[in-house]
């Protein structure tokens, strides 16, 4: 039976998700909407989809969608959410999940209580790389539980024109959300924490501040630099860095276990093993090299397999999250991402925001 | 200023987009013939540096500098007030995102334009457009590419959201004037270049992994030098009669993309470049669009047949309609405008 899809907000990031349902068989988009008829218009001509619309009731009754796509602005998300929902839809929202935790856990709890299943767009945690580093923790890999865990978040803002566009737009979306510039983009990085932290409500210390770049453009409100330390009630530990200024642009994870540890660049689409062992003397200087350049190089390999395989899309793991969520509505399985994790990234976000004062 | 001007020097000329590369020449312009009572919209962010630089060199005019967003419709009603003339050249330039693209070139002049409709007095609006909207799928190589094509009618195919954009854009505003009553002309410029625009234009060639293709080969450039199109636009927004009519802007006197290719790295710097055949040009276009078909955008359509037809098919073109109806005429010459050009990319 075929998935009939609609998806509501029709800006950049419904673009991609456009592209990567037709990419899924069985499924197909039936409409979109956009409270900007144009905008809703040109996804719908571009992508040769039949129904446009601007407004979610319409596009609801007039094609029935089993599945709802929210890639509108975050502020609008939980009633957009619980309106798919209150209309038996399952529900893929855009990140950020919502605006704060209670959101959250309020449209989980609908959605569970209807039978439906709802998920976040959190594709970056199914990406190539992204997969094996979770086949390889469970596989026992790091010796037991995280240790230690570094998320690496960063922005680029491109150049001055770009940073000047946001942050000269007092109403522009972005700013007048809770986190501001942060709550629009951290959500990846944290989730990645909220997926091996143990525990339910972790500590959470956060220092966040504006950088000299955003300072000499006028801005000082906008806070682009942020450090936290998150730690369970097991002692695992983690942190995570934003930063609108480190180079590289890095956005990475890094998992130490009690035997060895794991690195994963999610731009470079590596996984590089790190023993935990040494070598004796002088060996410890000489062979573990050759040993990482081996890594890189079996990595280089493998994107290049995925790519001759037609498997290696900019956003394949977007594409590897909705078929994931499709298959959990027809076969009514737990969606791909556990709500357990989804409520803990927007907790950890909330606590992020109330430390940092916006 | 003309005695047949459709305004006069008291009428409110409101130009959008007035600190971009072409606004601020346009400014200059009205200025230079004698218009004082100017709007000049600005994003909301955003230097200035580029128009006050204009303003001061005329002497200061009391002209009014508004920031606003043409996404508001509060932001272009207040800027249409009273407004007599608009030359709209505030554009989406996302080259990646057709959404962005389409926001910022189509609701905006939507929003413009119904603005300028509940004022009810506009005498003429003015739509800066781009070459990029017309289809040369049906032209020969050299045959003259004209006002009188045909737009892209398929335009989401060409890969380039700024065409898409622009071509909606077009159709958007033929449309609304139409059923409104407002007067409008559209301006088409061709590739401008001068100061302000850094770099080779597409239509020479592109930069692939550091070595420069030479894709353009004796086509000729349909360059236009910012000062002359500039004039074009503002001549479009005062000449009495043209209403509902589209104009052309290209120099006279075009060089080939090699001549300029040569020049440029005569005059500005040296770096090595492969002349691709035409054909070779064309099967790479088409192999690359084929692939990105068929692998569902493992790498995007940014290059298909479609735009190598209109980039590097080798059409000719014409400024006849530009000079009989506008009386222009391109006051720098392109020695001259190439000079100023080389001169400001070597000082970068």
């Amino acid at each position: 039976m075929t998935l009939r899809v609609g998806i509501v907000g029709c800006g950049k990031i419904a673009d991609e998700h456009v592209f990567q349902i037709r990419r899924i068989p069985g499924c197909a988009i039936v409409g979109v909407c956009d409270r900007e008829e144009l905008m809703a218009r040109q996804l719908s001509e571009r992508f040769k989809i039949n129904g446009y619309y601007d407004n979610l009731d319409n596009l609801l009754e007039k094609t029935a969608p089993q599945v709802i796509h929210i890639t509108t602005p975050p502020q609008s998300h939980y009633e957009l959410g619980m309106q798919a929902l209150e209309a038996g839809c399952h529900v893929l929202m855009e990140k950020p999940f919502t605006i704060t935790a209670e959101e959250t856990k309020a449209l989980i709890r609908h959605a569970e209580g209807k039978g439906l299943k709802i998920t976040v767009d959190h594709d970056e945690q199914f990406t190539h790389a992204a997969i094996r580093m979770r086949e390889m923790i469970q596989k026992g890999y790091l010796g037991g539980p995280p240790v230690h865990m570094e998320s690496y978040y960063c922005y680029d803002f491109g150049n001055q024109q770009y940073a000047r566009a946001l942050l000269g737009d007092r109403t522009h979306w972005i700013r007048e959300l809770p986190g501001s510039l942060l709550q629009n983009n951290i959500s990846h990085g944290i989730a990645r924490i909220s997926e091996y932290i143990r525990g339910e409500q972790p500590e959470v210390i956060a220092q966040g501040f504006t950088s000299t770049f955003l300072k000499d453009l006028g801005e000082d409100e906008v806070i682009d630099e942020l450090r936290v330390m998150i730690r369970d009630g097991r002692s695992s530990t983690a942190y995570f860095t934003f930063s609108s200024r480190m180079r590289p642009t890095l956005r990475a994870f890094r998992v130490y276990g009690e035997r060895n540890a794991l690195f994963m660049d999610h731009d470079q689409q590596t996984l590089i093993g790190v023993r935990g062992d040494r070598f004796k003397s002088y060996l410890e200087k000489f062979i573990p090299p050759y040993l990482y350049a081996k890594q890189y190089l079996s990595n280089a390999h493998v994107n290049m397999k995925y790519f001759l395989k037609n498997d290696f899309h900019m956003k394949s793991g977007m594409k590897k999250l909705i078929e994931s969520f499709y298959r959990s509505i027809r076969e009514n399985q737990p969606a791909p991402i556990p709500y357990r994790e989804i409520i803990l990234t927007s907790r950890i976000m909330d606590d992020i925001f109330r430390q940092i004062k916006y | 200023m003309s005695t047949d001007d459709i305004i006069n020097d008291n009428d409110r000329v409101l130009i959008t987009g007035a600190n971009g590369f072409i606004g601020t020449r346009v400014v200059d312009t009205l200025l230079r013939y004698g218009y004082r009572n100017l709007v000049c919209l600005m994003r909301p962010s955003g230097q200035n540096s580029a128009l006050m630089k204009i303003i001061l060199e005329r002497g200061s005019p009391p002209i009014e500098i508004c920031r606003g967003n043409l996404l508001s419709r509060e932001d272009c009603d207040k800027v249409t007030e009273g407004v007599s003339v608009i030359y709209h050249l505030a554009a989406g330039r996302g080259v990646k995102s057709y959404p962005d693209a389409f926001l910022n070139s189509v609701v905006t002049t939507r929003n413009l334009l119904e603005a300028a409709a509940r004022t009810n007095r506009l005498k003429r609006f003015v739509g800066v457009s781009s070459f990029s909207v017309y289809s040369n799928l049906k032209l020969r190589r050299r045959d003259v590419l004209d006002e009188t094509c045909e737009m892209d009618r398929e335009p989401e195919l060409r890969g380039e959201a700024y065409c898409y954009a622009k071509v909606r854009q077009d159709e958007l505003t033929v449309d609304f004037c139409g059923r409104n009553g407002i007067p409008y002309v559209l301006v088409r410029p061709g590739t401008v270049f001068g100061p302000g625009n850094r770099g080779l234009p597409g239509r020479i060639g592109i930069d692939l992994l550091g070595l420069f293709l030479h894709l353009g080969g004796s086509n000729r450039i349909p360059f236009t030098y910012v000062d002359n199109c500039a004039e074009a636009i503002v001549l479009a927004g005062l000449r009495p009669g043209v209403g509902g009519e589209v104009f052309n802007v290209v120099d006279d006197d075009l060089p080939t993309s090699r001549e300029f290719l040569n020049l440029y790295k005569k005059h500005v710097r040296r770096f090595r470049s492969i002349r691709v055949p035409r054909a070779a040009g064309y099967l790479l276009c088409s192999l690359w669009e084929k692939y990105s078909s068929w692998s569902r955008g493992q790498l995007p359509p940014v290059f298909n047949t479609r735009r190598w037809s209109n980039d590097w098919k080798g059409n000719r073109y014409s400024n006849e309609k530009l000079k009989t109806r506008l009386g222009w005429k391109p006051r720098v010459s392109f020695p001259v405008a190439s000079k100023r050009f080389f001169e400001h990319e070597r000082g970068l």
